[in-house]
């Protein structure tokens, strides 16, 4: 195997699948360590967490949320919440990417950038969409969510280049859309620090640069007159899980066509030393007909949470203003 | 304006729904139907986010040199994957394979990028020692 191939099986997943891919080839020991490795939900009952010098369940420390997971379950899947460890194994040798194809207009070669899924650390996780239960789709959108998505949709098109300020908040280093809530994998970079002290958890998102402060102090949210990018969060524990209630998010953020009367609901729990099993819920009742809830896991990356400085070569939004400028005077 | 409904609307209307986006819209930069390949030196790597730049010397048919800069992944994952700023000295004859930007400047992103030999730039061990974000062992 040579070293190019071996990177990309060297996620968890990735040595899970090859480990039952290959089977026998590979010593009999290390099919049993990993493979023998509980799912991070059998633990929640019986894992106790270590406590924070100021008595919080402890979630501290460099996590990875990336996943090949996708939010909504195939249709062909139907009821089926989770795969087989041997279905698993057949979409690891089909390099399975969940719902994220390869970026269509990407002009790299995946795997050289780091941006293949495949070379991504995965926390284990059998499952057929992050949505649970027996449906995994997100629910229907009523008709005034439709009505206004499309209209925001028909009054962006065709100035999405007239200026910096028409260019998406990410492309802009203002946030990145993944970073939440609710904090879901995106292409790479998918890591995030959890810090606690007293009062407050922090959340450090490598993507841009955002630091979520949460108190837990029960003090109320901001008046519904400040709307924030992210939303205003609050957070409390109940028993060990972490409880984030997060509302105050401005129209200008959707998440899958979501309002600014989203209502994010997320619960952090450790289930073992190397897992955080992360679910949250969204209600919006200007959106959907019912709330919705999905999981992920997160598990520890190596390494720390690296600067991302954003703004620092952002030569991307320039060269595309520049672009559209050039095809413009190619078309007149 | 005749610009295509782009990666504006990827944030506002979609969201995470495709979460495979890049920092910024590739197509919107770069031209699928200008593919170029070009060998030169290094003359300054830009290690920076959201993409790094290599700039590089290249000897044009006429023996004049013209300097291009090309865009390459989020130093970020490239770290992870063993390459530091340090492993591309000033000097170093890489080959890119990649597409030039739509404005016609001396810009371009980089799909592949060797050294000479056919080593992988951001692949292959170009910063010895370097940890890629290999799985931790077990305890």
């Amino acid at each position: 195997m040579n070293r190019s191939s071996n990177r990309r099986v060297r996620g968890w997943f990735g040595v899970l699948i090859l480990i039952m891919t290959l089977g026998a080839a590979l010593p009999a020991a290390a099919q049993t360590s990993v493979l023998s490795k509980p799912a991070p939900a059998e633990n929640r009952d019986t894992w106790t967490p270590q406590r924070t010098p100021d008595g919080q369940p402890d979630l501290q420390g460099v996590w990875t949320n990336a996943s090949s997971i996708p939010m909504e379950r195939p249709k062909n899947l139907g009821a089926k919440e989770f795969y087989t460890p041997q279905e698993a194994a057949v979409f690891g040798k089909e390099g399975y990417r969940g719902d994220r194809a390869p970026l269509p207009e990407a002009h790299y070669d995946m795997s050289q950038f780091g941006i293949d899924p495949m070379q991504a650390k995965f926390a284990p996780n059998l499952r057929t969409s992050l949505i649970i239960g027996p449906d995994g789709r997100i629910p229907p959108m009523l008709p005034e969510a439709v009505k206004r998505n499309g209209d925001r949709a028909a009054k962006a098109k065709g100035h999405d280049f007239d200026g910096p300020e028409n260019r998406p908040l990410q492309e802009r280093c203002i946030v990145w859309a993944a970073e939440g809530p609710p904090m879901l994998p995106s292409t790479y970079n998918n890591n995030l620090e959890i810090v606690q002290g007293p009062g407050y958890v922090a959340i450090l998102s490598e993507m841009i640069h955002d630091v979520r402060l949460i108190p837990l102090d029960g003090r109320p949210h901001v008046s519904p007159d400040i709307r924030l990018w992210r939303g205003d969060s609050r957070g409390h524990w109940e028993g060990g899980t972490l409880v984030v209630d997060t509302t105050n998010f401005t129209d200008q953020t959707p998440f899958h066509g979501s309002s600014k009367n989203l209502h994010v609901i997320e619960r952090f729990t450790r289930t073992s030393k190397d897992t955080i099993v992360y679910e949250f819920t969204l209600d919006d009742s200007s959106t959907w007909v019912r709330p919705w809830t999905a999981q992920l896991v997160m598990g520890p990356a190596s390494g720390g949470i690296f600067e991302y400085a954003c703004h620092e070569g952002n030569y991307g939004i320039a060269n595309s203003l520049s672009a559209a400028r050039a095809e413009e005077k190619k078309s007149n | 304006m005749k610009m295509k409904l782009g990666a504006a609307l990827a944030f506002l209307s979609i969201a995470a729904a495709a979460p495979a986006f890049a920092h910024h819209s590739f197509a919107a930069e770069f031209d699928d139907k200008k593919p170029i390949k070009l060998r030169g030196k290094v003359t300054k790597l830009e290690f920076i986010n959201p993409h790094s730049w290599i700039h590089i010397d290249v000897k044009n048919p006429d023996g004049t040199v013209t300097n291009w800069a090309v865009e390459g992944g989020s130093p970020n994952a490239l770290f992870r994957l063993g390459f530091t700023r340090d492993a591309l000295p000033i000097g170093t004859e890489i080959l890119v394979d990649g597409y030039q930007s739509k404005d016609g400047s001396n810009r371009a992103v980089g799909k592949d990028l060797t050294f000479t030999d056919g080593r992988r730039l951001f692949l292959g061990g170009s910063a010895p020692g370097a940890q890629g974000d290999a799985p931790e062992e077990k305890k």
